[in-house]
């Protein structure tokens, strides 16, 4: 597993890839991760159960991106490979240069690769058709890619011109475990909305700015607690000031990744007012704590959670007052018992089933074969007039500098590392703990 | 069937592709198809605008060179102005009963206007006197090309510009500044920058009224404009007077074609990925 993001950064690429990782680790694959060095954590890593990560030492440049140096991180790269004995290459996240040139890498060495997409991209901003660009040349020779939603596989085919036969849909999960509602940490008197996001104008700030007074106003017994930081963190506390609603808003600021659980617990309704999102994993997680949801009918939402447990709304101010006004009065009326939808969510969305879904995934790229040099290149050609062509010159190069590191540091001379013994290991804990139980209970 | 939902267990492969892939899809939903001859009406409102920054340096290279008389042009510039303000308030009183009182107000503030630049032409004189001409030129031309670039071209969509209209205003006010300084007399230095601020300032507004006024009056204006700055280059430089017809009617009549012809280009893609605009009621108080 290739990305920039990554533990000890937090967010929900990180916490993907590690449950991923975990998973597949216990049906029995071995899997590394390579990241770039948070600071001064370089070098390798061992987490939870024998999961090795590689910091390789990168120059970051912006929000945890690397700097795009393409061939820099060849050297290091084959040799991680080789000396782990890869198979296959998957990428996470477009936003990451060191996956896409991982791919490239992985590529040229003969390997199978993977792609997985875990945002909705626009196509009429500069960014935006910058950064299709960059895919539509990664993913032109590629042998699978994943989506996290549905909507999400209609823009990635539109973005990188995929044949939607190549994409498969494998949503994200929650560790249903670590949200189990609480009901004695609300509060009795108040209806509480949690709001947990960073606070910028993509996720709908705005909106939230326009609908909290009117909905303060409008019942009394309402207040609200939001978490996160952010750029429109100013707008908010303005709101709050022009209205005297301190006693009503609550602003928790930066919330750790393990304070989540308790923040949504207090709640009763969770409001999400962003606009635009893949997957929305936030939501997930608030109604396995045992909350209503509201949120903006926007990307993939709608597919993400059944009519019973979440209330849509279109993404203006009016519709979204009314929507909040509603899942209040059902919360009052009692007509949703939110503190069963842990038990759902448990089954629909679980780590190991998306394991079990890559898995296959794997398997299928696993039989297919490797396309020759002149296939690549007639791939990457068709890219476009001008971009085809220096795409083209890019992979070229690429390939001499395999051949030149083949020669300059033989694949016999690079050391095999040895492989965790996941199987070991587990054996070892499970008897720890058998004694340790039997020792407590004696 | 197959369902466009993630938490149910369905039999089909992760990979499916159902009939209603891409249903959602739009494309092109916002070209409109463009009329020539009203792209070409539209087209004006450039063409008047350089025509104006283009008879201001006629103006200011005729003063330079003492052809044209200090007097003539205040004399010329204020009467001008009066007769715009008249006609521009007997249309605006028509439709706003309250704007009797402002005319005094107005009067008012154009004295005052007048006076004080009238006090402060001897200190513009001699503002850039260190500096070479050279530069001046330099700067000048810069100032211009922004005053043409960043102007406000458009009349009933305000609210989508990122730069104020002032930005366009100040950079013409501080070229002419820049040329009055140039300037052998006080009069010369008053005349042109009088000239300036009711050129730059005030007839932008007279022309932006036109147009929303009556089309045939536009259009009237765009001629007399034309007319008047090939007019005063011819005097000056018959090179500048051709490569300024040549460019007005490239602007005027072949841009429109073109941007008709590169509109079958456009492929626009919406669908529900897009952001979404969030819509907020517009604030009470």
């Amino acid at each position: 597993m290739v990305s920039d993001f990554f533990y000890p950064n937090m967010g929900g690429v990180e916490g993907h890839l590690y449950q991923l990782s975990l998973m597949l680790t216990q049906r029995g694959h071995k899997v590394i991760i390579i990241t770039h060095s948070y600071g001064n954590r370089t070098g390798v890593r061992y987490l939870t159960n024998g999961l090795k990560v590689y910091y390789v030492p990168h120059m970051v440049i912006y929000s945890e991106a690397t700097l795009p140096t393409i061939y820099g991180f060849f050297p290091i790269f084959r040799n991680i490979v080789l000396r782990e004995r890869i198979n296959i290459v998957h990428g996470h996240q477009a936003f990451s240069s060191l996956c896409h040139e991982a791919i490239l890498h992985a590529r040229t060495m003969g390997m199978r690769v993977c792609f997985t997409d875990h945002s909705l991209f626009g196509f009429a901003d500069a960014s935006s058709i910058l950064m299709n660009k960059v895919l539509k040349f990664t993913l032109s020779d590629i042998d699978h890619v994943i989506c996290v939603s549905n909507t999400s596989k209609e823009n990635t085919v539109l973005r990188a011109a995929l044949t939607p036969q190549m994409v498969s849909v494998i949503p994200n999960a929650v560790v249903a475990s670590q949200f189990k509602p609480d009901p004695s940490a609300q509060d009795k008197n108040f209806i509480t909305i949690v709001v947990a996001s960073r606070l910028v104008y993509r996720k709908g700030m705005d909106l939230l700015v326009a609908v909290i007074p009117r909905i303060c106003k409008a019942e009394p017994k309402v207040r609200f607690i939001i978490g996160g930081d952010g750029p429109k963190r100013i707008d908010l506390e303005q709101m709050r000031e022009k209205n005297l609603l301190h006693d009503r808003v609550e602003f928790l600021g930066p919330v750790m990744h393990h304070e989540v659980h308790s923040v949504l617990t207090k709640g009763h309704i969770f409001l999400n007012t962003s606009l635009t999102e893949a997957f929305c994993i936030g939501m997930v997680e608030a109604a396995c704590c045992g909350l209503l949801v509201v949120s903006t009918k926007v990307g993939g939402v709608p597919e993400v959670l059944p009519r019973h447990m979440i209330i849509f709304s279109k993404p203006e101010e009016e519709d979204l007052v009314n929507a909040v006004l509603k899942a209040i009065k059902m919360i009052r009326l009692k007509e949703a018992v939110p503190t069963k939808f842990h038990d759902e969510i448990k089954e629909m969305y679980s780590w190991s089933n998306v394991a079990e879904r890559t898995e296959k995934v794997y398997d299928k790229i696993w039989k297919l074969k490797t396309p020759p040099l002149m296939e690549r290149l007639r791939r990457y050609y068709g890219c476009g007039i001008w971009a085809g062509k220096i795409f083209c010159i890019v992979m070229a190069v690429d390939y001499l500098f395999w051949r030149f590191l083949e020669w300059l540091f033989p694949t016999d001379e690079i050391d095999i590392a040895p492989a965790f013994p996941y199987q070991k290991y587990r054996k070892v804990i499970n008897n720890m703990t058998v004694e340790m139980i039997f020792f407590f209970n004696s | 069937p197959w369902r466009k939902l993630l938490w149910i267990k369905q039999d089909y492969p992760d990979d499916h592709v159902d009939d209603t892939f891409l249903d959602e899809l739009q494309k092109n939903v916002n070209v409109r198809a463009y009329d020539y001859w009203t792209v070409v009406m539209e087209s004006t409102v450039i063409s008047q605008h350089i025509s104006s920054i283009v008879i201001f340096i006629a103006v200011f290279i005729d003063l330079f060179w003492g052809r044209l008389s200090a007097q003539n042009l205040i004399i010329s510039g204020t009467v001008l102005t009066i007769i715009g303000y008249i006609f521009w308030d007997k249309s605006i009183s028509k439709t706003d009963p309250a704007y009797e009182y402002k005319r005094w107000k107005t009067a008012k503030g154009a004295v005052l206007f007048f006076v004080t630049l009238l006090g402060l032409s001897p200190i513009l004189k001699t503002l850039t006197k260190d500096t070479s001409s050279d530069t001046i030129w330099a700067l000048t031309v810069i100032l211009f090309l922004a005053n043409m670039l960043f102007h406000d071209y458009g009349s009933e969509n305000r609210t989508n510009i990122k730069f104020p209209g002032s930005l366009s205003t100040n950079a013409a006010i501080f070229a002419s500044v820049l040329l009055a300084s140039r300037l052998e007399v006080n009069s010369h230095v008053f005349g042109l920058m009088l000239f300036a601020v009711e050129w730059f300032a005030l007839f932008p507004i007279f022309r932006r009224y036109t147009k929303s006024l009556s089309a045939k009056f536009n259009v009237a204006l765009t001629c007399i404009l034309f007319i008047l700055a090939t007019t005063l280059f011819l005097y000056i430089s018959n090179v500048i007077a051709i490569i300024y017809v040549l460019g007005i009617i490239f602007i005027t009549f072949a841009c429109p074609y073109w941007l008709i012809w590169i509109q079958k280009y456009k492929n626009e893609i919406h669908g529900p990925w897009d952001e979404a605009r969030p819509k907020l009621q517009p604030p009470n108080e």
